[in-house]
């Protein structure tokens, strides 16, 4: 071997670059099957961080006015504010544990001074950004996370005025989780609310309830929250296109499953009404 | 006269974790005097006390038992070490400062006033001929240039008692020679120098008085000359002697 | 005071002259401009996120600086026997010590100031406002807590053997005090007695190094604190830094110096 230097080198490097390739095509290839370099870094654990950093957005949402795990638990099924802006009959009955004047020693009043001390939000216009970059995380390091497309989406669309990043994002979102009926939901709504594309928004809307009726429907607990926005979104839709007898179609759906069943037949019966009444001529 | 240097009775011990926490004593029953403007040698073999009697005059161990005084102040007082320069064996000193920041750092130790202090620190440079490299870092410093640095920093305030630790330790003979001429014009300028050497020519030829210690106890104290008419004998046999050597036959 | 402060310039100096500083700051500038660089559905005045990372690594950075350099003094004075030519000159050992307490706070806060410099950089360059006062209310309160981390490991630094325990010792309560300081007494009320008490009491004793931390009013833009409390947050950080450096004076005084 020590009489051919050469021949020693040439094998070593030959060994080097075999290695160093047949590492690179299974990075790629594991890079290809699991996708982002935090899944890569933190495995599965990148969820519990995924959780922290959307309750982060929430804390960017009261501007770092926010409860620490050492304060009053929180039940599991409670919802951030962030998310309870984005429905459409939220109440702001906020509540972060103890009010900002009870404090339990000098210390602790004193220590107020030095951080935020008062319920506050992102309420100027287009501050809401700031939540941002933690929800893109947050999808970064969990993207089976479905919520946090939608309340994203939201936020673009509703009070950022981005309704082409909040599309994207939707899309991106439905690559991750080609089965979410709540993602197409607020797809159709971006489409039906923002861009007025009435069969886009339809087809979309429809694509949801499909898939809501083969994940949810045999269930013994079914989402029905989600199932009557997506059809009280078609029915307004139909509505707003003309398509009266369509409208009444879902809005009949929508009785089946309402919890203000009163409410809904009334409006089944304005558009019954509106149907019957005979169609004036054109002047 | 006040001597420069008094020490009576001075009695150090050193408890040690290795020793069990016996006692070890470095020095015991140490007199001695070192008067105004005199070279004194303070010699011994390794482990005689010399360093921890220097030690205790430095104010870095206090004395277990009777007294020290520099300039008729007790050395635990920081007062004491105002008119003092020290030279340590190794050269000990921050290797990121230049000798010219080194020398003003000390001089700010001192409390020179800054008018004063740059024509000090250039005097003292151009004493121990490192005015060429001041500007460099001491760690760029062969070990000869490092310990003229260590001598310079002994006198930026002009003291009027040197304490020498091996002087010329690690030094090539020129260099050695430039730390004699230095002592000797320290001398005619009426300073006191106390150092410990084991170049008994060296101490020979510049010394005035001497103190041989050994196992922590003074064996003998007195000007060269008449310890050299009394034992009848050279500096080294002399110090030999005392010290117990027994050459082999 | 001479003394002190002739002491305090060669550990500046020396501060200067290591590397640590600048390779913490293009650090932070290479972590701050790459998550600056990210883009965020299309919209280049998202700042808070920039800021608050911005802020976490200046934290972070002055934390190591000043632990570590503080750590380093003392032992190393002793292992370089650079403290015998120096205490064989007229300095008394508080005197000394006093000197590497204000070398160490000088250097992290000379260094604070560029990192602060460097923050209002960042948040101009998308806010295109800049709250100075705000800034300097932090910048002092993040340096006077910085005093007190620094007295801490100075009086470690006498007390352990090796910088690295202590360095590693006064990283881990900092961190410790940062992250859980203001909820201790949370956690006491649900314990029973006696570790109610016994946590109670540390609640009070320790020092409170978060009351320090306002990067939360920062980054979302808060009101200034009054001035009044800062005064009082300042006579508290300086009164734990003085017992700090008391108890270091009282203990390197009995300690023999090899």
């Amino acid at each position: 071997m020590s009489s051919h230097p050469l021949l020693v080198f040439a094998l070593a490097l030959a060994v080097a670059f075999a290695a160093g390739g047949r590492l690179l095509v299974e990075e790629q290839a594991l890079r290809r099957e699991t996708g982002s370099v935090l899944k890569h870094l933190l495995g599965e654990s990148r969820r519990a961080f995924a959780l922290h950093v959307f309750l982060k957005a929430d804390a960017y949402f009261h501007q770092g006015f926010y409860p620490s795990v050492f304060d009053a638990p929180v039940a599991p099924e409670a919802k951030t504010h962030l998310v309870e802006a984005t429905e459409d009959n939220h109440d702001h009955q906020h509540n972060h544990g103890h009010a900002h004047n009870q404090h339990r020693d000098w210390l602790e009043a004193f220590g107020c001074h030095f951080q935020p001390a008062e319920h506050r939000h992102l309420e100027g216009l287009g501050q809401a950004r700031e939540i941002l970059p933690w929800l893109r995380l947050a999808a970064e390091l969990d993207p089976q996370r479905v919520e946090t497309y939608t309340v994203t989406a939201y936020w673009l669309r509703e009070r950022l005025n981005q309704v082409k990043e909040a599309e994207s994002f939707l899309r991106e979102g439905l690559r991750a989780n080609p089965d979410s009926y709540e993602i197409l939901f607020e797809l159709g709504r971006l489409y039906a609310e923002n861009d007025r594309d009435v069969p886009r928004a339809r087809i979309v809307l429809e694509l949801a309830i499909e898939k809501w009726l083969r994940q949810e429907a045999s269930k013994v607990s079914p989402d029905h929250v989600s199932y009557r926005q997506t059809l009280g979104q078609l029915a307004a839709l139909e509505e707003r296109a003309g398509n009266l007898e369509r409208a009444l179609a879902h809005y009949i759906r929508i009785y089946q499953v309402s919890p203000n069943p009163a409410t809904v037949q009334k409006r089944i019966e304005e558009l019954r009404a509106k149907l019957a009444a005979p169609q004036k001529p054109p002047p | 006269m006040e001597p420069t240097v008094a020490t009576e009775n001075l009695r150090v011990e050193y408890r040690s974790r290795e020793l069990g926490l016996a006692t070890k004593v470095a020095v015991q029953g140490l007199s001695l005097t070192v008067a105004p403007g005199e070279v004194f040698g303070f010699l011994g073999p390794n482990g005689a006390g010399k360093t921890s009697t220097m030690n205790v005059l430095l104010g870095f161990v206090p004395p277990s038992s009777g007294a020290a005084r520099i300039f008729g102040v007790d050395v635990r007082e920081p007062i004491a070490r105002q008119r003092i320069g020290y030279l340590p064996e190794q050269t000990y000193y921050y290797k990121f400062l230049t000798a010219e920041e080194l020398l003003h750092f000390y001089a700010g130790i001192f409390q020179i006033p800054p008018a004063e202090r740059s024509a000090r620190v250039d005097q003292v440079l151009k004493l121990v001929e490192l005015d060429h490299a001041r500007k460099r870092q001491l760690k760029t410093y062969s070990k000869g240039m490092q310990q003229r640095a260590g001598l310079a920093q002994a006198l930026i305030n002009n003291p009027d008692l040197l304490i020498l630790d091996e002087p010329t330790s690690g030094l090539d003979p020129i260099g050695r020679m430039k730390v004699r001429e230095i002592i000797q014009r320290l001398k005619d300028e009426g300073k006191t120098v106390f150092f410990s050497s084991h170049e008994l020519g060296e101490v020979e030829t510049i010394c005035d008085r001497v103190a041989i210690l050994h196992q922590g106890e003074l064996k003998a104290e007195g000007r060269v000359a008449d310890l050299v008419a009394q034992h009848a004998a050279s500096l080294e046999q002399v110090f030999l002697k005392l010290v117990g050597y027994q050459p082999q036959p | 005071m001479n003394t002190i402060w002739s002491l305090a310039k060669v550990v500046v100096l020396e501060m200067v002259r290591r590397k640590d500083f600048y390779v913490l700051f293009i650090l932070t500038v290479l972590l701050t401009g790459t998550a600056g660089s990210v883009n965020l559905f299309n919209d280049r005045s998202i700042v808070r996120y920039l800021k608050e990372i911005c802020l976490l690594l200046i934290w972070l950075s002055s934390l190591v600086m000043a632990i570590t350099c503080t750590a380093r003094q003392i032992p190393m004075e002793r292992e370089q026997r650079t403290i015998f030519p120096l205490l064989a000159k007229p300095v008394t050992r508080g005197q000394f010590l006093l000197g590497k307490f204000l070398g160490c706070w000088l250097a992290v806060g000379m260094a604070l100031a560029v990192f602060y410099f460097f923050f209002g950089l960042v948040s101009a360059s998308r806010e295109q406002q800049w709250p100075v006062l705000n800034y300097l209310q932090a910048a002092w309160l993040h340096w006077v807590m910085l005093g007190v981390v620094v007295a801490f490991t100075l009086l470690g630094s006498i007390v352990f053997a090796a910088p690295s325990s202590n360095g590693t010792i006064c990283f881990v309560v900092s961190a410790g005090i940062l992250l859980l300081g203001r909820h201790l007494n949370k956690v006491a009320l649900g314990l029973p007695q006696p570790w109610q008490s016994l946590l109670y009491g540390s609640y009070f004793v320790i020092p409170h190094l978060e009351l320090f931390d306002v990067r939360e009013l920062i980054i979302h833009n808060w009101e200034l604190i009054p001035w009044g409390m800062v005064g009082l947050a300042t006579l508290y950080a300086a009164a734990y830094a003085a017992a700090f450096l008391l108890a270091a004076i009282w203990v390197f005084r009995r300690r023999p110096l090899n």
